[in-house]
């Protein structure tokens, strides 16, 4: 068996929207591994999205225990948090949520500049990515002048360029043709065994069911079946 | 993270352009008030500043401004001339005078009485004081008040007042009466307007006299020059000591005059209020403006703040943004304010720019700006990184 990179028991966490008390994870266990490609499936509403973000230390939780590389993120500080989760987890989102202002190649390099590495290296590193996404040529296109397609893998691009070890994919082909979406899956997929990482990938899309390692069905807040 | 911060900034040009519409609007607006606020406080210590030879004023204890007096006796000029460090000691009278034009009509002035040796005290050309009975007249920032028939038929004709007579300017010849009595125009002159305007009319202290005869008490401000080895600081503290009157410099008399209009003329306080709430609405239309700046972009902060950008590189940002609007915004709103001070300074607009308008304009923009930075930052803090999910 591979090494466990994050471990989850008996999540619990309730919204508590004006009078109604929504129940959005209600005891949730589950262990991610090494190099796997986990894919979190289930009806809208389910609770995959809040599972996600508890996991990636995003979003607080009401009870149970949350560990990531074997450190237990409830006990962390706001600021220890982001710095951990700004080093180790890449996201890419349905929204793809570039910053609309900065180009391709400034948008990849995110990561590295929150982490104030130089410049030289931030441009080559995020230069290196975007050609590994099929982008050279698109370094100085803002994403207002990107496809969807083109603009999620700009998204994964920068996701992946500071090499986290844990990668949080939030529906990232549902914005996507399905062309766009095999493109982006298949992109994903061969960079993750390439560097060695984790995935989890949300998602509705049971045509990219095929790439998963294990698939984790959710349902009311529960996890009702793990296939592998 | 400095450069995103400016990208972000410059992204939306319709956005930036608006903040700096806005906040150029709040610096003009408090340099501005306050240009015109120290136009008029100018005025109203125009006396002071049209007899820059009078280093010191002596004055009735009672008395804290240029506008609101009350006389001393004739002997006080006397006892004045005695002290020591007193180089030169004139008498001025001030009182209001109405005056009757030819058509009949009349209007007030602030009779000025100048010593009669050495006309003191006048304006240009004092010389023609020297005609006996005459008087030099000033609109003192009025308008249209200084006016006598065109036509010999409409001056003072035997069948009473012809007030719907054609008028023009009062000029060099004119006759008109004070208490009956003649007095001849000598003279127009243009000295500083006055606040609150009102026409002036200068005269020799005998004329004056002659006017408004039978007052127990002439004079309401004595002007000294020092001589040349005691500051005006020092004879001021030495008249007042040796005399029992009041004695200030001419600075100090000034700052005196500006206090007593605030603090008891209405018209001021108004004034002063509104230039305030004017600032408050501009510092806080500026102020929410920034604060929703930040707002909108919060899901930007969000996506950072997954990514691993600590609250102090967020809140650099939002500082970094923040100043450069500031800084530049309030630029161009003091400049216009300048560029249209010198256009509009004229007679009847009082302006004065004084060094302080446009720091405080500036300022004033910069600390609002930050405090609304500041207050933005707490949606900033609080927020859950996690609405980088939702659409
Ligand atoms: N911030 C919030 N405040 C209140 N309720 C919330 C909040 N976020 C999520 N919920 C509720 O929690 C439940 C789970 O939401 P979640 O977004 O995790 O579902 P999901 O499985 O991701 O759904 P979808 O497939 O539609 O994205 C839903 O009922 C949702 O309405
Ligand atoms: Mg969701």
């Amino acid at each position: 068996m591979s090494k466990i990179i994050s471990t989850c028991r008996d999540i619990v966490k309730n919204f508590n929207s004006g009078e109604a008390e929504v129940k959005a994870l209600q005891g949730i266990t589950l262990d991610v591994y090494e190099n796997e490609l986990l894919m979190l499936v289930g009806p809208s509403g389910c609770g995959k999205t809040t599972f996600v973000s508890v996991l990636s230390g995003l979003l607080s939780f009401d009870s149970g225990v949350c560990k990531l590389m074997g450190e237990d993120i409830s006990t962390m500080s706001d600021e220890r948090l982001t710095a951990f989760r700004g080093k180790n987890i890449g996201f890419v989102f349905q929204a793809f949520n570039l910053l609309p202002s900065l180009s391709a190649i400034e948008n990849v390099a995110l990561p590295l500049t929150v982490e104030k590495r130089k410049r030289v290296e931030t441009l080559t590193l995020s230069k290196e990515m975007l050609e590994a996404v099929g982008l050279d040529g698109k370094e100085n296109v803002k994403p207002s002048g990107l496809s969807g397609g083109e603009q999620q893998r700009v998204a994964i691009a920068r996701a992946l360029v500071h090499n986290p070890k844990f990668i949080i994919c939030d529906e990232p082909t549902s914005s996507l043709d399905h062309k766009s979406g095999q493109i982006v899956m298949e992109l994903l997929t061969e960079i993750i065994k390439e560097k060695g990482a984790s995935m989890i990938v949300v998602t509705h899309d049971n045509r990219i069911y095929k790439y998963a390692d294990r698939i984790v069905h959710m349902e009311d807040g529960r996890i009702v079946k793990v296939a592998s | 993270m400095f450069r995103i911060a400016i990208e972000m900034l410059l992204y939306d040009k319709t956005k930036y352009i608006g903040l700096l519409i806005g906040v150029a609007f709040t610096a003009f607006l408090v340099t501005f008030a306050m240009g015109y606020f120290a136009g008029f406080m100018t005025r109203g210590f125009a006396l002071v500043s049209e007899n820059p030879s009078a280093k010191v004023w002596v004055m009735d204890p009672s008395v804290s401004s240029a506008e609101a007096t009350i006389n001393m006796s004739d002997s006080a000029l006397d006892i004045v001339r005695g002290v020591k460090g007193v180089n030169y000691a004139a008498p001025m009278y001030l009182g209001n005078m109405t005056a009757r034009y030819a058509n009949g009509d009349f209007q007030t002035f602030q009779a000025i009485g100048v010593d009669d040796a050495t006309l003191s005290g006048a304006p240009k050309p004092a010389n023609l004081l020297r005609i006996p009975e005459s008087a030099i007249v000033d609109s003192g920032g009025t308008e249209g008040k200084l006016q006598t028939p065109i036509y010999k038929k409409d001056m003072w004709s035997y069948d009473g007042s012809h007030l719907n007579a054609p008028t023009r300017k009062l000029r060099y010849g004119d006759t008109m009466l004070i208490n009956s009595k003649r007095v001849v125009v000598a003279g127009v002159s243009h000295t500083i307007p006055r606040f609150p305007p009102r026409p002036l009319l200068y005269t020799t202290a005998s004329n004056f006299k002659r006017l408004v005869p039978g007052e127990k008490r002439y004079i309401t401000f004595i002007m000294v020059r020092p001589t040349k080895n005691i500051t005006p600081n020092k004879l001021a503290k030495r008249i007042a000591k040796q005399t029992g009157l009041k004695a200030i410099t001419s600075d100090e008399f000034k700052k005196e005059t500006v206090l007593w209009y605030m603090i008891n003329s209405e018209d001021v306080g108004d004034m002063v209020n509104m230039v305030i709430l004017a600032m408050l609405v501009g510092f806080g239309v500026t102020g929410v403006m920034l604060y929703m700046f930040t707002y909108e972009n919060i899901k930007q902060y969000a996506v950072l703040k997954a990514m691993g950008a600590s609250t102090k590189q967020l809140s650099d940002m939002i500082f970094t943004q923040v100043f450069i609007s500031a800084i530049i915004g309030s630029g161009i709103g003091v400049g216009i304010a300048a560029i249209l001070a010198h256009m509009v300074s004229s007679a009847t607009f009082p302006f004065r720019m004084m060094w302080f308008a446009p720091l405080i304009g500036f300022l004033g923009v910069i600390i609002v700006s930050m405090t609304a930075a500041f207050i933005s930052l707490r949606p900033i803090k609080k927020m859950e990184p996690g609405i980088v999910f939702k659409l």
